[in-house]
Formats: C-alpha cells, sequence, structure tokens
C-alpha cells in the first residue's frame, strides 16, 4: 500500500489500480477457489444463482435472415418470451446465449466469431433455423458456410424454416432444462 | 446460346411522319437511329413500353449521355451481365419517367476483354450496380471511380458467376 | 476537434440486418459515410442456374423476407413473360389480393421496428399484435407466416379458402380502426416528431440521379409508382392515388409509407369485390424457350426488376434480380453528412432497409 502525502481530503491511503487488481487476485484465488470456504459457498448458492441464470437468458441483438423477424415477433404481445426472461441485449458483453438465426456467410466467419469470443462464461449458442443448422436451402452456395456448428459449438438446434416463435421459447425452455441439469458453482465452478 | 425473342418486327419500323409523335417507343428510335446511325442497331418494340436495341460498345458513353440530356432518361433501372459461349453481354434497363419507357440496351463484348465504360458518371445509381457486376461476373468499367468489390470479401480470388467456376 | 471513423454493425441494434455503416465523424457531426454490405451473400444468382424454374421459388421467397410475396411474384413474372403464359383472372386477382396484404404487413413490421428504435417501445407493440392479424390470414391461405411459397407459374397454388373474404373484409375494419389511431399516437410524439423532422433530406434531383426508387423517392416529389405507371397484372382495374409528400426528409417517407397503408386498404376491398370466378393456375410448360423474360412490380421499398435468361431447358441459364435496396443505401451518405450522429437511426430506419435483396 502506498501512503500518498499531500493527498486531497478523503484520499488518504489509496491502492494503485494494478496493486488492487493484483491483490483481489490473492485474496479471491486463494480464499474462494481454493480453499474449502469456495466449495462451502458454492454449494450454499449454487441451486439459487442456477436458477437466477437460467431465468434470465439474455441474447444478443443479432438478426441474420427470416429467422430474425420470427424472433422479434417472439418479444411482441403474441408470444412474449419476455415473461421467461429472455430478453435482448445489445453487447455481446452483456448476453449469455448467442442466437444465430441465418445462414453465415464467409464474409460474416470472422466477425461472429469475435462476438462468440467477446461473450464472457458462462454462454451457451443456439442454432435457429435450417440454414444455422446446415446451411438450410443455400446449402451448396459458394458463400454460405453449411451450419454454424462448424467453427462455434451449439448447444441447442431448433429446426424450421423459419422456425415459428412457439418453436423458439421451446428451445429456450430446452436450454432452461439444460442448465438445471449441468448444474456449475460460479466460484470453483465445479 | 439464347438467341434475342422474335416478338414485334427486327427494326422494320415506318418512317411516315403521322405516326411518329404520337407514340412514344417510335419516336424514341427515331431519334436514336438519327442521332447514333450505325452504333445502334436491332431494334424491336417488344411489347407497350419496352424497346430493345444493341449498342455498339465504343459508343456507350455518348449515346447514354444522349438519352440522358436530350431524351431525358433520369433513371437506370438495372445493369446486367451475362456470359455466353462466345461473348459477354452488358444489359443496360434506362427508364424514363415522363414518358413511362423502358429502353433494354444491349452491348457484346469479347470474351477475352470484357470491359465498358463506365456510365456512372451519367447516373450515380450505375455505380454500385458496376461494382456489382465487377465482383460476380468480372466485367471492367473503365473509368469507374472505386470499382472494388462489394458482395464478396476483398481478398476472394474468382468472379462466381462465371461458367468456368467450380467452387472454391 | 478530432475526427474518427465510427462502425455501427454488423451487430448493432440499429441495423435490422447485416450491414456496416461506417461514418467519420467531427465532434457529433457526421462528416463522411461509408456503407459496407455483403455479409448476407448467399449466392443465390448462381444457386437459380442449378434449379429447375419451380424450385426457384422458394428461394426467391428468401431474397426479401420481410415482403415475401412481392419477390416470388416477381420471378413467377418473369418466368410467365420469357414461357409467354397467359395467367388466368381469377389468379391475377388472388395475386392483387396478397400482395397488397403483403404490402401492408410489410409496412407494419418496418413501422414496428422504427418506432421502437427511436424510443417509442409502445409502437413496437401495437403494430406487432396488429401485424399477427394478417399473419392469421396468411397462415390459413398459405399455410406460412412468412416466407409462403404461394405463387407458380401460371397463376397460384391453390384457391381462396373458405369464408376467406369475410375473414379479410373483417380484419380490413379493424386495422383501418387502428391505422387512425397510430396516426394520432406518432404524430402527437413530440420526441418522435422532432426527430423526423427536418432529419435526412435528400432533394429531388439527387434522389432521381442517385437511382432511388420507392417510398423515399415519392417522398421528395417523384410522383412515380409502378403499379400506376406501368401497370402490372390487374392494377389498371383498380382506383387508387400514389402516395407522395413533398418535404424531403424522414417524416416525408413515415407519411408516404402511412398513406400507402391507406390505399393498400382500398385496393383489398376493390380486389375482393371484383374477383371474378374461374381457373386459379394453368399449368406452365416445363421447358422454357430460348429468349429473355423482364418483369418489374413496385415492392414496398422500390423498384424491383428480375430479367431471366433462358436456353430451352428447364432451368434457367442466368437470373438477375434488381433490389431496390442496393441503390438506395449507396445514396445512404448523401442523406447522412451534415447530421448528427443520433440522427443516424431515424434517417436509415427511414430507408426501411431489407438486407436479404440486397446481398442476394
Amino acid at each position: 500500500m502506498k501512503d500518498r502525502s499531500g493527498a486531497t481530503a478523503g484520499q488518504v491511503i489509496a491502492f494503485r489500480s494494478k496493486d488492487f487488481l493484483k491483490w483481489c487476485d490473492e485474496v479471491l484465488e486463494g480464499v474462494l477457489r481454493r480453499s474449502p470456504v469456495g466449495s462451502g459457498l458454492d454449494y450454499i448458492t449454487k441451486d439459487f444463482f442456477n436458477w437466477a441464470t437460467r431465468n434470465s437468458l439474455y441474447f444478443l441483438h443479432f438478426g441474420i435472415m427470416c429467422c430474425a423477424l420470427e424472433m422479434a415477433v417472439a418479444s411482441a404481445p403474441r408470444f412474449d418470451q419476455q415473461r421467461f426472461g429472455i430478453i435482448p441485449r445489445s453487447s455481446p458483453r452483456q448476453c449469455d446465449v448467442l442466437l444465430v438465426n441465418g445462414p453465415v456467410s464467409k464474409k460474416l466467419k470472422p466477425a461472429l466469431r469475435r462476438l462468440y469470443d467477446q461473450m464472457p462464461e458462462p454462454k451457451w449458442v443456439i442454432a435457429m433455423g435450417e440454414c444455422a443448422i446446415s446451411g438450410g436451402p443455400f446449402y451448396k452456395s459458394y458463400s454460405v458456410v453449411p451450419g454454424v456448428d462448424q467453427f462455434i459449438p451449439v448447444d441447442i438446434y431448433i429446426p424450421g424454416c423459419p422456425a415459428r416463435p412457439e418453436a423458439l421459447i421451446d428451445g429456450f425452455l430446452k436450454l432452461q432444462v439444460q442448465i438445471k441439469e449441468n448444474k456449475k458453482g460460479l466460484l470453483t465452478g465445479k | 446460346m439464347a438467341d434475342r425473342g422474335k416478338r414485334g418486327q427486327e427494326g422494320d419500323i415506318e418512317r411516315s411522319p403521322s405516326r411518329i409523335d404520337s407514340v412514344p417507343e417510335e419516336r424514341l428510335i427515331r431519334a436514336l437511329m438519327n442521332a447514333f446511325p450505325e452504333a445502334i442497331t436491332g431494334f424491336l418494340k417488344v411489347r407497350n413500353g419496352l424497346v430493345r436495341a444493341r449498342l455498339d460498345r465504343r459508343d456507350l458513353f455518348k449515346a447514354c449521355k444522349f438519352l440522358r440530356e436530350e431524351l431525358g432518361f433520369e433513371h437506370i433501372s438495372m445493369i446486367s451481365a451475362v456470359e455466353y459461349d462466345d461473348r459477354f453481354e452488358v444489359v443496360y434497363h434506362v427508364t424514363s419517367y415522363k414518358d413511362k419507357l423502358l429502353l433494354e440496351l444491349i452491348i457484346r463484348t469479347p470474351k477475352d476483354d470484357p470491359s465498358v465504360d463506365s456510365v456512372s458518371s451519367i447516373w450515380g445509381g450505375a455505380n454500385w450496380q458496376e461494382r456489382e457486376a465487377y465482383d460476380l461476373m468480372g466485367i471492367k468499367f473503365n473509368g469507374h471511380p472505386n470499382l472494388e468489390r462489394i458482395l464478396l470479401p476483398r481478398d476472394y480470388q474468382y468472379h462466381p458467376l462465371r461458367k468456368d467456376f467450380r467452387g472454391d | 476537434m478530432a475526427e474518427m471513423w465510427i462502425n455501427m454493425g454488423p451487430q448493432h441494434p440499429m441495423t435490422h440486418g447485416l450491414w456496416n455503416l461506417r461514418v467519420k465523424v467531427d465532434g457529433e457531426t457526421i462528416v463522411d459515410a461509408q456503407p459496407e454490405i455483403g455479409y448476407l451473400h448467399r449466392g443465390i444468382e448462381k444457386l437459380c442456374e442449378g434449379k429447375s424454374y419451380p424450385q426457384i421459388i422458394p428461394l426467391a421467397d428468401r431474397l426479401c423476407y420481410g415482403s415475401s410475396l412481392t419477390w416470388s411474384h416477381l420471378y413467377c413474372m418473369a418466368v410467365e413473360d420469357l414461357m409467354r403464359v397467359e395467367v388466368p383472372e381469377r389468379a391475377e386477382y388472388i395475386r392483387v389480393l396478397t400482395i397488397e396484404m403483403q404490402r401492408i404487413v410489410s409496412h407494419l413490421m418496418w413501422l414496428a421496428a422504427y418506432a421502437g428504435d427511436l424510443g417509442l417501445a409502445a409502437g413496437f407493440v401495437y403494430t406487432m399484435r396488429d401485424r399477427e392479424v394478417f399473419l392469421d390470414l396468411f397462415q390459413s391461405l398459405t399455410g406460412a407466416r412468412i416466407t409462403y411459397n404461394f405463387p407458380r407459374i401460371g397463376g397460384v397454388a391453390h384457391d381462396l379458402p373458405p369464408n376467406f373474404e369475410r375473414d379479410s373484409l373483417r380484419a380490413l375494419s379493424y386495422f383501418e380502426g387502428r391505422l387512425k389511431e397510430y396516426e394520432d399516437m406518432f404524430e402527437g410524439s413530440k420526441i418522435f416528431m422532432m426527430r423526423n423532422v427536418d432529419v435526412g433530406i435528400l432533394r429531388k434531383e439527387d434522389a432521381i440521379n442517385l437511382g432511388v426508387t420507392g417510398p423515399t423517392l415519392r417522398a421528395s416529389g417523384v410522383t412515380y409508382d409502378l403499379r400506376k405507371d406501368v401497370p402490372y397484372s390487374v392494377y389498371e382495374e383498380m382506383d387508387f392515388d400514389v402516395a407522395t409528400h413533398k418535404d424531403c426528409d424522414c417524416y416525408a417517407r413515415y407519411r408516404v409509407r402511412m398513406d400507402e397503408m391507406w390505399e393498400s386498404c382500398k385496393i383489398m376491398r376493390q380486389a375482393l369485390q371484383k374477383m371474378p370466378k374461374g381457373k386459379w393456375r394453368i399449368v406452365a410448360p416445363r421447358n422454357a424457350p430460348v429468349g429473355t423474360g423482364l418483369a418489374r412490380v413496385e415492392d414496398p421499398r422500390g423498384e424491383g426488376v428480375i430479367y431471366v435468361v433462358g436456353d430451352g431447358s428447364e432451368r434457367p441459364y442466368r437470373v438477375k434480380i434488381r433490389s431496390p435496396i442496393f441503390v438506395t443505401v449507396s445514396a445512404a451518405p448523401k442523406m447522412l453528412i451534415g447530421y448528427k450522429l443520433a440522427d443516424v437511426v431515424a434517417i436509415m430506419g427511414g430507408l426501411d432497409m431489407c438486407i436479404g435483396e440486397t446481398d442476394r
């Protein structure tokens, strides 16, 4: 810790940001992750955090083709996916789910991979519609990647051309079941 | 491979003065034949409102300027590129808003030199359409301000719409 | 102030569809703009060369998925022009009825996205719900909600189901009441008006020169509508006005589209009234003659053209598609320069971009 003499009122003892981060790492790593304190906390909170995660799946506001219209309609009053906690967010850094809803062209492939890498863990990927599953009606085309699972691991596949909004909501519910079955503690990852 | 359709008469337009001003298609054919006697050939009134003509590619820029400025064809609808066995054809569809006419101009280029003059300085709407014809078919437009690929990635090697493209 | 380039897209909540807009800003004011497209290129024109004529109809649907019936109809019209096939009259009336219903659906989708982007979330919610009324009608007619695969070369796939006329008239009278409410809701919102009036001006000469067509051209004062000026199908029998506006700003484009929805309701009523009895489809030949076919329609976004080259076999030799938004987007820099960064949403949203047809 550095004592800042000559500092303004209220700023007597302060960390430098680099030292603070190092301290955080050591404390969290040592106390929480590697010791029984971490596993104990995980044991208590695992179910609660898992319930919170699966009931508030935020997906990325990313529309590629026709299935994106059904994705938008699923937020509309008739189908209303927001009552399940499924809300679109604009930035990939705030999302849990990447919803790929159209054919991925070779020009888009690096951008989509970068979006996937920008999302923080835990994250899931849903391939919506035939084009994302296998290339769809364009699978013979020279500029379409035949299926998004060629370069991104996919958890849920929703068939349909276009997939109906009810099918999308059903896909999200199946993802919720999958998340519930694979419970992992947030601190220790077990 | 594909031939012109056989509707209407091929280049067989009456020259009687009484009919000229009443029918806009014939007025157009007349004006073009007077201004470019050797360059534009093969007139065909396909149906009401659609006239087809062939144009020599060396006179493309002058003919388009004439169309825009003298005859009032303000809008270019579409620029297509078609590849045949022995030639390329670049097809221009030009519209006149006030006369409600569509003129289909067909330009032939040899197979080993598919290049025509760019008309993007006459009609601004031709800019991206020419880029697309270059991108997908490989037709070069002389004098285009920014002839780059538009739909495919910048470093793509091929022109996919050509008949000898077999996938990369 | 330093100038810098900002990338808006391909993933951006404003861009409905995948495209990139690079704007050069000086402070908050836009100095230059470069749209980049091509992220959704699927090579449809090349795919068409390997499929037979009827197999291309579902592909044509997926060109512009916001108004998919218009594109499959346009493709069928081009092939009918190539094969010299006459469509029966009942099929023409069914086509006009469904095309106008598709126009209403497409404009409602635009309005929902536009209102949602500009902050009027109530606009998104109401227009989406009313769009479902027409999607239910389409579902009873064709079985699908977005990409219908309904037209055929030589007519339409099947006849209208029973009670379709009664249900459509009911939907229309419900919708016309709601349309009046929308006008009051949008034009009564001060923020909506402030974000739209005098924003994104595109003068008449620039609009004509840059090849812009559709509501954007009519909002700049040019009265040109392919349904009226170069009538196709049975539009000559229909009595309707062409919606134009003389201010060339975003409010004018919004106003033109609302007027078009009113006119579509009128045309739908007339089509239902005048529909004759008879056949709804004739069987077209399998092989096309050697020659070319051309068709132009007034898509909800502008002028769509398809040019088909036949070579005597059952597959086309070349299919060329002209998309209205492809050319309108190239005119975007003219509309953007001089305005603030927050106006990009209103200006580009007002163009009603559907990237499926742009990139093909």
